[in-house]
C-alpha cells in the first residue's frame, strides 16, 4: 500500500508541469491568433486615440508574462473572459455546452463497455471460432472506419431514412426544462450520436480484451485451477474474467482523451450542442476567446483521465508502477 | 537454442544464398499466405496506380472550374459521378481528391515516422535521465486533444498550404512510434552485440543507428504501415471539418463534407457516397496489410 | 610493474526509490577487488552468479562505470577508458558469453568483424575484405562465411566468428567473459584449445571468467576466487586447487566431479565432510554483513581471506 501511496503522490506532481505547459500553450494560442478582446466589441467610429487609451487599460499593451500572469488568475477563478461574438461571459457560454458534452460522453463510455464487455469475452473464451472471426472481422472494419463516415451513414439510414431518431439538437424544441418530458427527449436526442461513436470507439476495447482472456487463460494460475478441477465457468467467472476486466476498467480515463476527438466530429455532424459543437462554430467565426477556453477545458479533461487511469491500473497492475 | 550441430562447416559452405533475418522476406511471405491481405494489397496498388496515372492526364483546372449550369447533376455520360454545388465534376475531384489525400498522409507517416525513431531511438538508447525528460515531454503531446490542437494551429497560421497543414500533423502526431522504437531501443541497448560495439570502438551515434536502428526495421514497417491508414482518417477527418486541404484543392474529406446539407445527405448521394467509401477501401486496405505484417514480426501469431 | 593492475576496483549500482526516484540505496557488486597480471598469461575470475565477476571484467573494458579504485594497463591509467587514448583501447578487447545475442542478426559477418577495422583503421573495401577473410580462416571458417548472417551457423561458430571480432584490431589483453558456458559440451574443447592457440600464436594475455572450475583449471595461470563482490581467495593453480585455504574455495573445489568410478564413493564423502565444515564455520570465514573479509597473503602467491582473529 506504501508503493502506491508513493505511485499516487508521484504521478500527481507530474501532473503540476502538464497543467502549466498546457496553459502557457493555450495562452500562446490564443495570443497568435489574429484580434483582440477589442476588436469585435468597439465600435468602428472609436477614435485610435481613445481606442489606445482602452486597451492601455483592460491591459492589452502589458508585457506577455504579465497578460499570462492574469488571464491564468482569471482562469482559476473560472473567468475565461468574454466571448466576441455572444458579448457574453465565455465560461457561461461554455457551461451548456458542457453539461451536454458530459452527458454525451457518459452514454457513449455506457454504451461502449455494453458492447465490449459480450464481444471481448466470447471471442476471449471461443477464440479461432466462427462467432470469434465475427467478432474479429467487426473490430477490423470498425478500425478503418472513419467516425465522420459512420456518423454520415448513421444519420442517413436511422435519422432520416427511418426517422427513428431526431436529427439534430439536444432536446425538442418547446419542451420546457425539468420534468420527465424533458429528460427522455434529452436521452432520445443524444441516443444516435452516442451510438455511433460507440460503435467505433468500441472496437479497441474489444481487441484489448480479446487478447487479455487469451493471454490469461494460459497462465499458471488458470491451468492450475482447472487441473484442481474447477469447472470451466467457474474457471472464467471466478478467475478470468476478473483478471482480465480489472485493466479495462481502468482504461476508461484513457478513453476521455480519445472520445474529444470523436465529439467534435459526431456533435457537428448530429448538430448536437456540446463543447466540440462550440469550437468549429467558435473557430468559423473567430471568436477566440471560446475557442482556447474550450481547449483548455478539453486538455484538462485528458490530464485528469490520464491520471485517474494511471492510478487505477497500478492498483489493477503492480508492474506498471516502476517507469 | 539452434541445435549445435544443424550447421556444419559444410553446409555453410553450400547453401549459396543468405539472407536477413526476420527481414522483408518473411514480412512478404507472411502477405502472400493471407488471402485477405493479398487481396488488399492488390487493391491498393490498382487504386494508387489508378488514381495517380489518371490524375497526370486530367485537366486539374477543367476539375475545379465552376459551371454554374451544371450544378448538381447526377452521374450521367458526361459526368461519370455528377457534379457538385459548383457544377464541378465529382469523379474528378474523386481522383485529385485521392491522389492529394494519399500524398498528404504518406507525407505525414515518413515525417512522423523520422521525427519518431530518432526521437525513440535517442531516448531509449541512452536512458537514463536523457529518457526522462523525453518522455515526460512526449507524454504532455500525448495528452493534448489532436484534432482541437491542430484546428486552432491551422487556424492562426498565415499563408495556409499542403504543406504547412501536413507540418502541423506532423507535429502532434509523431509520439506514437517514438515510445514504441522507445522502448524497443531500451532492449536493444542491453543486448551484447551493441555492447559489444561500444568495446569496438563504435560511437554512440554509429551504435545507434547503424547496428541498433536495422534491428528495429520490421517494427517500423509494421507501425508506419498502421500509422497510414490511421493519417489518411485524420487527413480526411479534418478537411471534413473544414480545416485540411486548403479550400480550392479537392481532397475525399471535403466531397464527404457536403453531406453535412441534409439534402445532400438524402437526395445527391453521388457527391458523398463515393469518397466516404474510397476513404474506407484505402484505410481497410493498408490496415490490411499491417495487421498481416504485425502478425508475421510476431513469430506467436505467425499464420505458417 | 605488471602488465594490467587493478587496485581496490568498486563497482556501485544505485537503488533508486522514494517519490522522486532518489537514490536510496547500492548494490555493491564489485566491492574492493585488486588483482595484478603478466602479459601471456590467463587470468581466472572464479565465482557463482552474482559474485561480481562479470562486472570486473566490464568494468576494466569500461561497460559498466567504475565507483571506484584505479585500473592501470601497461602504464596507462585506464580507470576512465574513454579518457585513454584509442592506441590503448583497441588493445583491449571483450568476447561475449552468449554467441547468439552478441553477433548483430542484422549485419553480415563480414560487417561484424571489420566494424573494429573501420573504426580504428582506414582500410580499403578490397584490404578490408582481405583482411576479414584471413581473419575467419584464421578462425577456422570458410573464406565464403563473410556473405552470410550469423543465424546460419551454429553456436560454437558463431563463437568463433566473435573470436575474430575481438583479434581483429591485434589486442594485447582479451576478456573472456565465460566464452563457452553457452555452448554445448562437444563443442567448449574446441573452442577453448583455439583461444589458447591463438594465444601463444599473438602473446594474448586473457582475463577468462567462468564458474567451471574444469575450464579454468585448464585455461589458467592464476585465479581469484570471488563471493558478493568480494575476492575470498587468490593463487595460481597449484594453490587454489590443491591446497585451498578458504572454507568456500574447498567447497568449490570438492564440487568438481572425478571421471575415475573407483574414487566416487571417497569423493562422496569428501564433499560431506566440506559441507558439514562449511555450515559449522561458516560465520567464521565471513564478516557480520556475511562479506568476505580482506586478503591476507599466506605465501608468496596464496592470499586468503581468513578471518581477522586468525
Amino acid at each position: 500500500m506504501n508503493h502506491m501511496w508513493k505511485f499516487t503522490v508521484r504521478r500527481t506532481l507530474i501532473m503540476i508541469p502538464q497543467l502549466l505547459l498546457l496553459s502557457v500553450l493555450v495562452f500562446l494560442m490564443a495570443q497568435a491568433m489574429p484580434g483582440d478582446a477589442l476588436t469585435g466589441q468597439i465600435n468602428p467610429d472609436l477614435d485610435p486615440q481613445e481606442m489606445q487609451e482602452q486597451r492601455e487599460e483592460l491591459g492589452l499593451n502589458d508585457p506577455w508574462h504579465v497578460k499570462y500572469a492574469d488571464w491564468i488568475t482569471g482562469a482559476l477563478q473560472g473567468d475565461l473572459g468574454q466571448s466576441f461574438q455572444f458579448k457574453m461571459p465565455a465560461s457561461e457560454l461554455i457551461w451548456n455546452r458542457m453539461v451536454n458534452s458530459f452527458w454525451l460522453g457518459v452514454a457513449t463510455l455506457i454504451i461502449t463497455y455494453l458492447i465490449a464487455i459480450p464481444l471481448g469475452i466470447t471471442s476471449g473464451r471461443f477464440n479461432d471460432s466462427l462467432l470469434d472471426s465475427s467478432i474479429t472481422g467487426y473490430t477490423y472494419i470498425g478500425f478503418a472506419t472513419p467516425i465522420f463516415i459512420f456518423a454520415l451513414v448513421m444519420l442517413w439510414i436511422f435519422g432520416y431514412q427511418l426517422g427513428w431518431f431526431p436529427t439534430s439538437g439536444s432536446v425538442a424544441p418547446g419542451v420546457e426544462s425539468g420534468g420527465l418530458e424533458y429528460v427522455m427527449s434529452k436521452i432520445y436526442h443524444l441516443l444516435l450520436p452516442a451510438i455511433s461513436l460507440g460503435l467505433i470507439t468500441t472496437v479497441n476495447t474489444v481487441q484489448y480484451l480479446r487478447s487479455e482472456i487469451i493471454d490469461t487463460k494460459q497462465r499458471d494460475f488458470i491451468i492450475t485451477a482447472r487441473a484442481k478441477g474447477a469447472s470451466e465457468s467457474r474457471v472464467y467467472n471466478r478467475h478470468i474474467f476478473r483478471n482480465s476486466l480489472l485493466p479495462i476498467a481502468a482504461f476508461f480515463g484513457f478513453e476521455i482523451t480519445g472520445l474529444i476527438g470523436g465529439t467534435v466530429f459526431v456533435e457537428r455532424i448530429f448538430g448536437y450542442p456540446g463543447m466540440g459543437d462550440l469550437f468549429i462554430e467558435s473557430v468559423l467565426l473567430r471568436d477566440y476567446t471560446v475557442v482556447t477556453s474550450v481547449v483548455l477545458l478539453f486538455g484538462l479533461a485528458s490530464i485528469l483521465g490520464a491520471l485517474i487511469s494511471d492510478i487505477i491500473l497500478s492498483l489493477v497492475d503492480p508492474r506498471i508502477r516502476i517507469k | 537454442m539452434e541445435k549445435e550441430n544443424a550447421y556444419t562447416d559444410k553446409s555453410v559452405q553450400n547453401s549459396e544464398a543468405s539472407e536477413s533475418p526476420s527481414g522483408f522476406r518473411i514480412l512478404w511471405r507472411e502477405i502472400m499466405r493471407d488471402k485477405i491481405a493479398l487481396i488488399s494489397l492488390i487493391l491498393l496498388i490498382i487504386v494508387v496506380a489508378f488514381v495517380y496515372g489518371t490524375s497526370i492526364i486530367m485537366d486539374k483546372e477543367e476539375i475545379v472550374k465552376v459551371d454554374l449550369f451544371a450544378i448538381h447533376q447526377p452521374p450521367s455520360d458526361e459526368f461519370i459521378l455528377g457534379t457538385d454545388y459548383g457544377g464541378r465534376d465529382i469523379f474528378g475531384q474523386l481522383i485529385i481528391g485521392t491522389r492529394n489525400s494519399l500524398s498528404v498522409a504518406i507525407l505525414v507517416t515518413l515525417m512522423t515516422g523520422i521525427i519518431g525513431i530518432v526521437y525513440g531511438l535517442v531516448s531509449g538508447y541512452f536512458g537514463g535521465h536523457v529518457d526522462n525528460i523525453m518522455m515526460r515531454i512526449l507524454d504532455f503531446f500525448l495528452i493534448l486533444p489532436f484534432i482541437m490542437v491542430v484546428i486552432v494551429f491551422v487556424a492562426i497560421v498565415p499563408k495556409y498550404t499542403v504543406v504547412s497543414f501536413s507540418l502541423i500533423m506532423t507535429a502532434f502526431l509523431w509520439m506514437g512510434i517514438a515510445r514504441l522504437i522507445r522502448s524497443k531501443a531500451l532492449q536493444e541497448r542491453e543486448l551484447d552485440y551493441a555492447q559489444a560495439s561500444k568495446t569496438l570502438g563504435s560511437s554512440n551515434l554509429k551504435i545507434m543507428f547503424s547496428q541498433v536502428l536495422p534491428n528495429l526495421s520490421s517494427l517500423i514497417i509494421v507501425t508506419m504501415t498502421l500509422n497510414l491508414a490511421a493519417n489518411i482518417g485524420l487527413e480526411s477527418g479534418l478537411s471534413f471539418l473544414g480545416f485540411g486541404f486548403p479550400e480550392s484543392t479537392p481532397s475525399l474529406g471535403t466531397l464527404v463534407s457536403y453531406a453535412t446539407n441534409p439534402t445532400t445527405l438524402e437526395e445527391r448521394w453521388w457527391i458523398w457516397v463515393p469518397a466516404s467509401v474510397m476513404i474506407f477501401v484505402l484505410m481497410l486496405a493498408v490496415n490490411n496489410v499491417g495487421q498481416a505484417l504485425k502478425r508475421a514480426t510476431d513469430a506467436r501469431q505467425r499464420r505458417g | 610493474m605488471a602488465f594490467l593492475e587493478v587496485k581496490d576496483l568498486k563497482v556501485h549500482f544505485p537503488v533508486k526509490g522514494g517519490i522522486f526516484g532518489r537514490t536510496v540505496d547500492h548494490i555493491k557488486a564489485v566491492d574492493g577487488v585488486s588483482f595484478s597480471l603478466e602479459q601471456g598469461k590467463t587470468y581466472g575470475l572464479v565465482g557463482e552468479s552474482g559474485s561480481g565477476k562479470t562486472t570486473t571484467g566490464r568494468a576494466i573494458i569500461g561497460l559498466n562505470k567504475i565507483t571506484a579504485g584505479k585500473v592501470s594497463y601497461d602504464g596507462h591509467d585506464i580507470t576512465n577508458i574513454k579518457k585513454a587514448g584509442l592506441d590503448v583501447r583497441k588493445e583491449i578487447q571483450m568476447i561475449f558469453q552468449d554467441p547468439y545475442s552478441s553477433l548483430n542478426p542484422k549485419k553480415r559477418v563480414l560487417d561484424i568483424i571489420a566494424e573494429p577495422l573501420r573504426n580504428y583503421e582506414k582500410l580499403s573495401k578490397q584490404e578490408e575484405k582481405k583482411r576479414v577473410q584471413e581473419l575467419v580462416e584464421l578462425v577456422g571458417l570458410s573464406p565464403e562465411s563473410i556473405v552470410k548472417y550469423p543465424h546460419q551457423f551454429s553456436g560454437g561458430q558463431r563463437q568463433r566468428i566473435g573470436v575474430a571480432r575481438a583479434i581483429a584490431l591485434k589486442p594485447k589483453l582479451i576478456i573472456a567473459d565465460e566464452p563457452v558456458s553457452a555452448l554445448d559440451v562437444s563443442v567448449q574443447a574446441q573452442v577453448l584449445n583455439f583461444m589458447e592457440d591463438i594465444q601463444e600464436e599473438m602473446g594474448l594475455t586473457y582475463i577468462f571468467i567462468g564458474h567451471d572450475l574444469g575450464v579454468i583449471r585448464h585455461m589458467c595461470d592464476d585465479i581469484g576466487i570471488m563471493y558478493k563482490g568480494r575476492y575470498v581467495e587468490e593463487g595460481t593453480v597449484e594453490d587454489i586447487f590443491n591446497n585451498p585455504q578458504h572454507i568456500y574455495t574447498k567447497r568449490l573445489v570438492a564440487a568438481i566431479p572425478d571421471i575415475n568410478p573407483e574414487n566416487r564413493k571417497g569423493l562422496i564423502n569428501y564433499r560431506h565432510e566440506i559441507q558439514r565444515e562449511y555450515e559449522q564455520f561458516y560465520d567464521d570465514y565471513f564478516g557480520d554483513d556475511g562479506l568476505a573479509y580482506s586478503l591476507k597473503p599466506i605465501s608468496d602467491t596464496h592470499l586468503v581471506a581468513l578471518p581477522e582473529k586468525g
